[in-house]
């Protein structure tokens, strides 16, 4: 618990946390309009009758990028830590390295999960009042029921996306190499692979975070026009997967390596 | 009872003595092919300022991140009042450390960096004002850390390390980069500390700084222990220095007792090996006029210089 209490005071006594979700809340929204804009105005153009919307799918293909913003705040919880050298104060307080790391995560996942949930709120109001104007048809759908399971699935989405984020970082320890890893599991590599066009990539690439993610969202947005080819609880099965293993990996490597 | 379960926060002197004793035996450290800490066995006493003395390089920061549990040693062990330092509770009670004082978030406020601190080993929150105001640094609180002079780091380094009222305090090169009256103050919050019974261990690479501040010396060179001794009795490897109009009589004299004589100047010898008063009695046994005797005391730093000699880890080509 003390560990943790110092953790949460570290994490919002530095502006970049208030940046971080400042730019991750205004990505989401930006981009949830946007692409709710661009869906409608597509439907408008096809003349397809009875064509809907649906809000809560717009801000889901939206945290796909601004989820990066939320990424960083979790990356700097530990890479600045070693860039300064303040790990070393945080491991003389606390020397037992599991619970350094393990109050990191803790106090990051929920920020992360509230936080995602609530700004994802923001975005679907925000796409929803603007579909509605007649600009866009008014072909806004908003099932309430639907939104708030969508949106606390986001919220889940990016929490693990933190923790990952977190694993890699006390692995990896610099900033640069933490982001270069987790763009590429959560967007390069998976992007690459379905691009290919090879079944087997293709097949590969759904079990990788980003589509894991979209899966447990259940959102069909998977870039190959086909269905996921797995249910929601078996998306969240390999996103929870990879976050445990990139703990596992940050966990060995801060127990191992001197923390020079 | 604290958060965890621990007993409550109580400040004041009430030390006990014994657990603030750190104890190395045989701690070694390589960094792959090379030793860094060599085989090193000493006791750290409550009480004392000890001294850390070594070339750049010797390992002395290494042998301080090796008792705080940052470098695991490749052989031998670092205890901090009997255990492990990993297993002490809430070390930052026990154990408080300057290593770097550039080594902190530049973007956190420097009352925030402490309290962050503070929490983590369930100390009350009213500490990081209290030792804010003990360094002299209450007026800058709210500051960032990265905008502190190096000066001001050192201090709030300093506070950091007094925040947990602890037994013992490890300071590396505490003086860095301090004006004439912050060295000053070091020096006394040394003193003082260890007046209090705490066990106090400062590295340091400006020799003339332990002379006023230690009790007692560990020099290393190359990783390997060279002295182990209190201050008094490395500065009494000194010699006497001898003015003479028959100075060259008084050589033979003295050489003829064993004793070490060094030429200096055509009327002074410096005399090792011998006291003052052996020198006086054999002059007036011999009926040479002596116009002074007195005793040179070897300047740590050449006292250090002396001992370090051949175990320079990276030494300028002169």
């Amino acid at each position: 618990m003390t560990t943790m209490a110092a953790e949460w005071t570290k994490l919002w006594s530095v502006r970049s946390t208030w940046w971080c979700l400042l730019s991750g809340a205004a990505l989401l929204i930006v981009g949830a309009v946007t692409i709710g804009g661009g869906t409608a105005t597509e439907y408008l153009r096809e003349g397809v009758p009875g064509m809907r919307v649906p809000v809560g799918e717009q801000v889901i293909s939206a945290v796909s990028l601004a989820q990066f913003a939320l990424v960083a705040l979790a990356m700097l919880t530990v890479t600045s830590e070693y860039a300064s050298g303040g790990i070393r104060q945080t491991l003389q307080a606390t020397p037992i390295r599991g619970r350094v790391l393990a109050a990191k995560a803790l106090v990051v996942a929920p920020v992360l999960l509230v936080y995602g949930t609530l700004s994802g709120t923001v975005a679907a109001l925000a796409t929803y009042l603007t579909l509605a104007h007649p600009l866009f048809g008014g072909l806004a759908r908003l099932s309430p029921g639907e939104l708030a399971l969508d949106l606390l699935r986001l919220g889940v989405v990016v929490a693990l996306a933190g923790v990952m984020t977190i694993g890699i970082a006390a692995a990896v320890r610099s900033a640069a190499g933490t982001l270069t890893i987790v763009f590429m599991l959560l967007m390069g590599l998976p992007l690459v692979m379905v691009m290919t066009g090879l079944p087997f990539l293709v097949d590969l690439s759904m079990r990788f975070p980003m589509f894991a993610g979209l899966a447990f969202m259940d959102s069909s947005v998977n870039m190959t026009g086909g269905p996921m080819p797995y249910g929601p609880l078996e998306g969240l099965t390999w996103l929870v997967g990879w976050t445990g293993a990139a703990l596992g990996a940050g966990y060995a490597v801060l127990r191992a390596r001197d923390a020079t | 009872m604290g958060v965890d379960g621990s007993p409550p926060w109580s400040p004041g002197p009430g030390l006990p003595s014994v657990s603030g004793m750190i104890s190395l035996t045989g701690l070694t450290k390589r960094f792959g092919g090379r030793l860094a800490v060599d085989d090193l066995t000493l006791d750290l006493k409550p009480g004392k300022v000890t001294g850390f003395l070594g070339p750049n390089g010797a390992g002395k920061s290494t042998t301080m991140r090796m008792i705080l549990g940052l470098d695991r040693p490749s052989a031998g062990t670092a205890l901090v009042g009997g255990v492990p330092y990993h297993e002490l509770r809430n070390p930052l009670r026990t154990v408080g450390a300057l290593l770097d004082a550039r080594a902190v978030h530049p973007g956190r406020g420097v009352r925030a960096h402490l309290l962050a601190l503070a929490r983590s080993n369930g100390l009350p929150a009213s500490r990081a004002a209290e030792v804010l105001e003990e360094v002299g640094l209450a007026q800058v609180a709210r500051r960032r850390a990265g905008t502190l002079s190096l000066g001001m780091s050192q201090r709030l380094g300093i506070a950091a390390a007094l925040l947990g009222d602890p037994e013992v305090l490890m300071f590396d090169e505490p003086v860095n980069g301090l004006d004439p009256d912050g060295v000053r103050w070091v020096r006394h919050l040394m003193r003082s500390l260890a007046a209090e019974g705490r066990t106090v261990f400062v590295s340091s690479h400006l020799m003339s700084e332990m002379q006023l501040t230690a009790d007692h010396l560990v020099v290393i060179g190359k990783g390997r222990l060279l002295v182990d001794a209190p201050l008094s009795e490395v500065l009494a490897s000194g010699s006497v220095l001898v003015r003479s109009p028959h100075a060259g009589e008084l050589a033979v004299r003295l050489l003829a007792t064993g004793v070490r004589v060094e030429r200096r100047g055509e009327n002074a010898l410096l005399a090792t090996g011998t006291t003052i008063e052996r020198i006086g009695d054999l002059a007036h046994e011999a009926g040479i006029r002596l116009h002074e005797l007195s005793p040179h005391e070897a300047s740590l730093e050449q006292a250090y210089q002396e001992l370090t000699d051949g175990s320079v880890e990276y030494q300028a080509g002169v």
